[in-house]
């Protein structure tokens, strides 16, 4: 479990004391963190550093504007073409298309495939990413042939854009202590309890900074989206977000 | 080619259903403006305009050149526009598209052929000498609507802005610094203001104000209305798109004349609050001994 | 050029003797070109243009042209109209030429081609091409009602399926921009000297119907000028496309008798409205 909240800039030296040193298990780098061998490990993005001593890694959590794609990311694609064995879709404005075969949902095969118009929202997996080749994705898990959540995004919804990192926290296991985003729990929360809204919805978060709420009610779908821009854009703590989910609940009624 | 993202099928349905039910994705009315922010910069004809996300800078400035010999009792005024790859990766510098067209049309339209500056005032010497101003519109951020908030832009930095102050004694023309005799405001005539409306639905008959990016990509046709405050319309533009009906447009622009007052009365109290601002008490404020720093 | 109109409040006649609610003289053909796809001809009044129309087909290299786009719709599911204008170095009077990259044509260009586009059924022929090249002959006012009028008559001779016929036509009013006066009265159809002296307005409506495609008013008037000024406009617009609708029935029927197209399956078409 992390233990400090530590803001490092590129280039730094950290600290030996607090890179995690396990008996067995080998050291793992996440992401913005370079090994320099011999023993140097050197920040190169600015962001908050993050150990986990248990697991034997580091990473720095960051918040930047563009996407990469990287491996077992969840993210929401927009399909723009088809052609006879994938889908070419976007993950996010002026970047190459990510490919999704068609095959690769559940139950697909070569007679029986879901038909996506361009335009079709998916929330898929990414399976490949490399920086010389355009990115792969996935609608089906490769280990149980189950969908598993994934597949197209059908029903009356809307995407709304978050910063990456605000979507991160978001996928995050327990956003809530580890995150602190409680917004969608507040507002699905029962109705009288500590603030809840009481409005039924359902999202999907995309790691490249875009979730889909879907609803019936066209004004629960709107009221989720403003509280998710909201708590993003001014960066509420958990108490903020009570107070804006209060006053948006509100003007609904 | 990568290139912009459209919006998906499920944002386009949800934005029509929404406003449908008279929703907007921020919670806007459908004819509320979103919150307009107005402020000067230090320098004299610098306004900076913010409508939500979407923000304009306008910068005017003027030089004394030799007019054009068809018009040698006129001085010389223009807009150019910039929309660099700051606000779009669509956008590319020294490529003008369709949007930045269309703009730099509107506001040369809006502003300059409506006669909004006295073009004759700028004269100096008639035939060979007159003030060029230039009005450079830059967008910074683009969320949708760029045409209003550009014309508030450059209507308010041509208000805000000063010109040196000249005189002519036996064919010598002086231009005076600042120091010297205070700058002379430019000779305004009216302040025109755009409103535009964009259209949703197969018939056109839904009518929103201040479209976001997203609005904008989703709508099927839009109308800029030019007024100023005592009525009169400066330009009209509805070009092409769906057909909406004719009393439909009538009731816009009955609108947007009430929203042309409302940005005229906010640009006549941000001025007044800047002329306050500048106000450090006069002549004996400036030959104070004492220092800021 | 002061345009006398205390003559008009004497006799209620305009400069070139017209009343307030006629138009000029309309002439029109289709069928001009014989290697186009469509073209058309149409004068209104001094105003000449031609107007050739090919596609739908496969988009060409693309053009550096900038504006020449338009209403493409998204992706490449819907046709895309292309329209380029030229406007002859002798067109007008100050005998000036116009260059490609004249911002005014960019926006007579991007103008008609969103117009057109939301008559046509571009969503038919999906990842193509409609090509309008609009030349501009002789100008005495009412330019981009000409150029709309000739474009969706070559439209209509390329055969490309549309809602209904796209017609425009121009309207005024004699009171300037500061005279709040009341008695002033709408015109319709502007040439060149009124449009330089009045305000006035370009309408385009769709069909019969009082939807408005085009409005573009770039002179200053009253707000209470404009109802007056659009209902002659849209009233106009209804003349124009009754006009345009006698001369593609009477080329048809002369390209029956002519033989050009078979009797039996023509005729019938003809006479269903």
């Amino acid at each position: 479990m992390e233990t400090e909240r530590l803001i490092v800039l590129p280039g730094e030296t950290i600290d030996p004391s607090l890179i995690p040193s396990h008996q067995k298990l080998p050291l793992r780098l996440g992401p913005g963190l370079r090994h320099i061998p011999p023993s140097d490990i050197v920040p190169t993005v600015a962001g908050q550093l993050i150990t986990n001593p248990a697991r034997n890694s580091m990473w720095i959590e960051y918040n930047s504007q563009r996407y990469i794609p990287s491996t077992s990311d969840l993210i929401l694609a927009t399909v723009t073409r088809a052609t006879p064995d994938a889908y070419l879709c976007t993950l996010s404005p002026y970047t190459p298309p990510a490919t999704l075969p068609t095959l690769s949902f559940e139950g697909a095969t070569k007679k029986t495939r879901p038909i996506l118009t361009p335009g079709a929202l998916v929330y898929a997996r990414v399976t490949l990413a490399n920086r010389h080749m355009d990115p792969e994705l996935e609608c089906v898990s490769a280990a149980t042939g189950k969908a598993e959540g994934l597949g197209p995004l059908a029903g009356p919804g809307c995407v709304f854009d978050v910063s990456l990192g605000f979507a991160r926290r978001l996928l995050m296991a327990r956003s809530r202590e580890e995150g602190g985003v409680g917004v969608l729990e507040m507002l699905g929360g029962e109705e009288g309890a500590a603030g809840g809204g009481g409005l039924a919805f359902e999202t999907a978060v995309g790691r490249n900074g875009r979730v889909w709420v879907g609803s019936e009610s066209a004004r629960t779908v709107v009221v989720v989206g403003r509280a998710l821009q909201e708590t993003d854009r001014a960066g509420l703590g958990i108490e903020g977000q009570r107070k804006l989910v209060k006053r948006l609940v509100r003007e609904v009624r | 080619m990568p290139r912009e993202a459209e919006p998906s099928l499920s944002e386009r349905q949800f934005v029509l259903q929404a406003l449908q039910e008279n929703l907007r994705l921020d919670g806007r009315e459908l004819d509320q403006y979103r919150p307009l922010e107005l402020s000067f910069g230090d320098q004299y004809g610098v306004a900076d305009v913010t409508f939500g996300r979407t923000r304009v800078l306008a910068k005017a400035s003027a030089e004394v050149t030799v007019p054009y010999a068809d018009r040698p009792l006129d001085g010389i005024f223009n807009i150019a526009t910039e929309l660099s790859p700051m606000a779009s990766p669509a956008f590319e510098v020294n490529r003008p598209t369709e949007t930045e067209i269309l703009l730099s049309r509107l506001l040369e339209k809006t502003v300059r052929r409506s006669g909004a500056l006295d073009t004759e005032s700028l004269c100096l010497v008639a035939g060979q000498k007159c003030w060029s101003v230039r009005v450079d519109v830059h967008v910074l951020s683009h969320d949708g609507n760029l045409i209003d908030a550009a014309c508030l832009a450059v209507v308010a930095a041509l208000r805000h802005f000063r010109k040196p102050d000249t005189s002519i004694e036996g064919g010598v023309l002086t231009v005076y610094t600042a120091a010297e005799r205070e700058a002379v405001p430019l000779s305004w005539l009216h302040s025109p203001f755009c409103v535009t409306w964009s259209f949703f639905g197969d018939e056109g008959e839904t009518a929103v104000l201040d479209a976001t990016r997203l609005e904008e990509q989703v709508r099927v046709a839009s109308c800029t209305v030019s007024l100023n405050k005592h009525g009169e319309i400066c330009q009209i533009a509805k070009l092409g798109g769906v057909p909406v009906d004719a009393v439909a447009l009538l009731q816009c622009t009955a609108v947007a004349l009430t929203k042309v007052k409302e940005f005229s009365e906010l640009v006549d109290k941000k001025l007044a609050e800047d002329v306050k601002k500048r106000d450090k008490g006069g002549f004996m404020a400036e030959l104070s001994a004492e220092n800021e720093r | 050029m002061p345009l006398d109109t205390s003559a008009y409040n004497l006799a209620l006649l305009r400069v070139d003797g017209r009343r307030w609610n006629e138009l000029r003289r309309v002439h029109a053909q289709i069928r001009t070109q014989a290697a186009a796809d469509g073209s058309s001809y149409l004068e209104m009044g001094h105003t000449k243009v031609m107007c050739v129309v090919t596609g739908p087909s496969e988009p060409g290299p693309r053009r550096g042209g900038a504006g020449a786009g338009g209403g493409g719709g998204s992706g490449g599911k819907d046709a895309e109209v292309a329209v380029s204008i030229v406007i002859a170095g002798f067109s007008s009077v100050d005998r000036k030429r116009h260059g490609k990259g004249d911002k005014r044509t960019l926006e007579l260009q991007s103008t008609v081609s969103n117009a057109l586009s939301a008559s046509l059924h571009t969503h038919l022929f999906p990842h193509s091409q409609i090509n309008i090249s609009l030349h501009v002959l002789s100008q005495d006012g009412s330019l981009l009602a000409a150029l709309i009028n000739a474009a969706t008559l070559a439209c209509v001779d390329a055969g490309i399926p549309m809602t209904d016929y796209v017609a425009a036509c121009t309207a005024g009013s004699t009171s300037t921009y500061a005279a709040n006066d009341e008695a002033a009265d709408p015109l319709l159809d502007l040439n060149h000297q009124e449009e330089q002296e009045l305000p006035g307005l370009t309408v385009a409506t769709l069909g019969n119907s009082d939807r408005v495609a085009v409005l573009v008013c770039e002179s200053r008037v009253q707000v209470g000028r404009l109802e007056g000024m659009l209902a002659v406009g849209v009233d106009g617009c209804k003349q124009m496309r009754e006009i345009l609708d006698r001369v593609v029935r009477e080329k048809g029927q002369r390209m029956i008798q002519e033989g050009t197209v078979e009797r039996g399956v023509g005729l019938n078409d003809m006479d269903v409205d």
